[in-house]
């Protein structure tokens, strides 16, 4: 695994929802490769490059740490890292939004209403930041995930989520109070990587 | 029984906790960076034999430092500054000690003056030494240090002025300035920002230096370091450009380190780099931090010399500074949590509330009668406490608490199991 060895790493989501699109990116870029299900790796048969398969949120730190050379990632995910990543292409897939949600019977009516209430996400940087610019003081709640269960459970009193088609939201009666940003999967660049590797990517 | 009166000596000054805070805040950030850069603190004694004090100063510094006998009879003198008492702990230390030796030291100095606006008989000195090496890297840590203490007290428009006493002393020569006249003519250069340059030149002729005029032309500096070292290539500048250039290496802004050839500063025991900081929002307050490479400090209390560089940096300034543009607004002098008592019963379940909080390391403060609640929340309102938290009976019966924001105003119920994380989640803005 020593990168002298090959001349492009890319990293890329290991699962979830941007894995498949990325893969089928990819693809239409004409990289041929097979993934076999519990492999970390994946070679390129017609070219010296070598996929990489991480956790959604380590797709940074490895392009950071100049392990990888590219990486596919949501704009959600540098949101919340808050480091500046060179983005070379907007890939145009894995869209989705950034929302503060409430329950139906919620008496929140605008986000100025959401101080000192608590707030669940897994976006807290993200989220301190939109506090921070509306001037609202509230409790930001952290959860890894499924976030939206934490208000009927008596842990939150709205949610900072991405939502792509809202319905995770409706089946837990809840509404979208604001959408403060939207996001789609780019492509990012390490800093030593040469130039004219960006050529093969559509 | 006759009342005294509870005054304090003039010159002298007290801190209530709301600037205690503040000042806390600000060494707190000081001593954080000078042990990031691997200072040590070190604390000498305020009364000292006189002989360790006095001789040092000048004429001057003697008539203005504190002595007298003790009820022993025996000749005392207080710091004048902290100098002096480090190069004696040094002097009887140093075959103990680490070489080179780093060490930060924050104390109070007394000078026996006559108290009027911005002289005081007892201040603060905040100093910061690397003796025992000639090495530059020991000057451009300095000067990077000096970058981060007042970028992190958000000075944002400041500069380290720095020129070199050698490079100096070698213009004074091409000029012909006698070697006796040369640390006089460098206290009347340092004159500069105070009497300006016809000033400086008529006490430069009076003192008998010839060609003043185009002495004063080669010292001036020009807009970039880089052109005002090309400007003086017949003289060697390679100390300058060594110092630039390991600046450079750790990441100091361009814009932050200036080169300055009239920077003299008065001291003469200074021999290689020298340093003065001036913030631009400030120009009033002159040098906030001021310093540079000496080469026999312990002289007089040791036979070896070793070679030091330090800047002392001027904390009361920077308060002063600091304080003009509001710095200090979102300083909590008081805790953060005020727990009030309902009624007589609810004592117990108070004291709880308030152990939990306090041992999660939250601050927290207790009210200590059944007072009407109108009465406690006044407290918190006077003692700026942001948070209040009340327990009824109702609260109680459901494992709840009341939390309630003094600046909003508003309120809501959440369970006593989930304060500490509502608290500690809290993003005030």
């Amino acid at each position: 695994m020593n990168k002298v060895n090959t001349r492009i790493r890319i990293a890329v989501q290991n699962k979830g929802r941007l894995m498949e699109p990325s893969l089928d990116y990819l693809r239409r870029c004409g990289l041929e490769f097979e993934t076999e299900k519990r492999s970390l790796t994946a070679k390129c048969k017609n070219a010296e490059i070598e996929l990489i398969f991480v956790r959604n949120k380590d797709i940074t730190e490895y392009v950071k740490y100049d392990v990888a050379d590219f990486g596919i990632v949501g704009q959600n995910v540098l949101m919340e890292k808050g480091q500046q990543f060179e983005v070379i292409r907007e890939l145009g897939f894995g869209k989705c939004d950034l929302v503060v949600a409430i329950p139906n019977d919620s008496k929140v009516k605008s986000v100025s209403d959401l101080e000192h209430e608590r707030i669940a996400t897994s976006y807290p940087n993200t989220l301190r930041e939109f506090l921070k610019k509306k001037k609202i003081s509230a409790s930001v709640i952290e959860i890894q995930g499924s976030v939206e269960i934490c208000p009927s459970l008596g842990l939150a009193d709205a949610v900072f989520d991405i939502t792509q088609t809202g319905k995770t939201i409706e089946e837990n009666n809840m509404k979208v109070l604001e959408k403060l940003a939207s996001s789609e999967a780019v492509l990012i660049k390490n800093p030593n990587t040469k130039p004219q590797y960006e050529d093969m990517f559509l | 029984m006759q009342i005294i009166q509870p005054k304090i000596l003039k010159g002298t000054r007290e801190f209530g906790t709301d600037d205690m805070s503040k000042r806390n805040c600000v060494m707190d950030t000081i001593k954080r960076i000078f042990s990031t850069y691997g200072y040590g603190p070190i604390e000498t004694p305020i009364l000292n034999p006189a002989e360790t004090i006095l001789g040092k100063y000048g004429g001057e510094g003697d008539r203005l430092t504190y002595n007298f006998k003790d009820n022993g009879n025996r000749s005392l003198a207080l710091p004048y500054d902290l100098t002096v008492p480090f190069a004696r702990y040094f002097a009887a230390n140093w075959q103990q000690l680490p070489l080179p030796f780093k060490r930060y030291q924050i104390q109070r100095v007394w000078r026996a003056e006559k108290p009027q606006k911005g002289r005081l008989r007892e201040f603060y000195q905040c100093d910061i030494d690397i003796i025992g090496t000639n090495s530059l890297l020991a000057e451009a840590e300095v000067a990077r240090v000096i970058t981060n203490v007042f970028t992190e007290l958000g000075f944002s428009n400041f500069k380290i002025k720095t020129n070199s006493r050698r490079l100096m002393n070698d213009i004074f020569e091409s000029f012909n300035v006698p070697k006796d006249k040369a640390m006089q003519s460098i206290r009347i250069i340092d004159k500069l920002g105070k009497i300006g340059e016809e000033g400086v030149l008529e006490e430069l002729k009076k003192l008998g230096v010839e060609d003043v005029k185009n002495l004063l032309q080669t010292l001036k500096p020009e807009g970039s370091i880089e052109a005002t070292l090309s400007r003086l290539s017949e003289y060697d500048t390679s100390e300058i450009e060594t110092l630039v250039s390991y600046c450079k290496a750790l990441q100091i802004p361009s814009e932050i380190l200036n080169f300055d050839p009239t920077l003299a500063r008065g001291l003469d025991y200074y021999t290689g780099i020298i340093y003065e900081v001036i913030s631009l929002e400030n120009p009033d307050l002159g040098s906030l931090c001021g310093g540079g490479r000496y080469d026999n400090l312990c002289g007089l209390f040791c036979k070896e010399s070793f070679s030091g560089m330090g800047v002392a940096f001027g904390f009361e300034r920077i308060m002063i500074a600091m304080e003009e543009r509001g710095a200090f607004e979102d300083i909590q002098p008081n805790a953060e949590v005020l727990v009030t008592v309902f009624d007589e019963d609810s004592i117990s379940s108070s004291l709880e509330i308030y152990e939990l909080l306090t041992s999660e390391g939250i601050s927290a403060e207790i009210y200590f009668e059944v007072d009407k609640l109108k009465k406690q929340l006044k407290f918190a309102d006077k003692k700026g406490i942001p948070f209040v938290i009340i327990q009824g009976p109702e609260e109680k019966e459901k494992g709840e608490v009341m939390i309630k924001s003094m600046k909003s105003g508003k309120q809501k119920s959440i369970p006593l199991t989930q304060l500490i994380n509502y608290l500690k989640s809290y993003e005030q803005s």
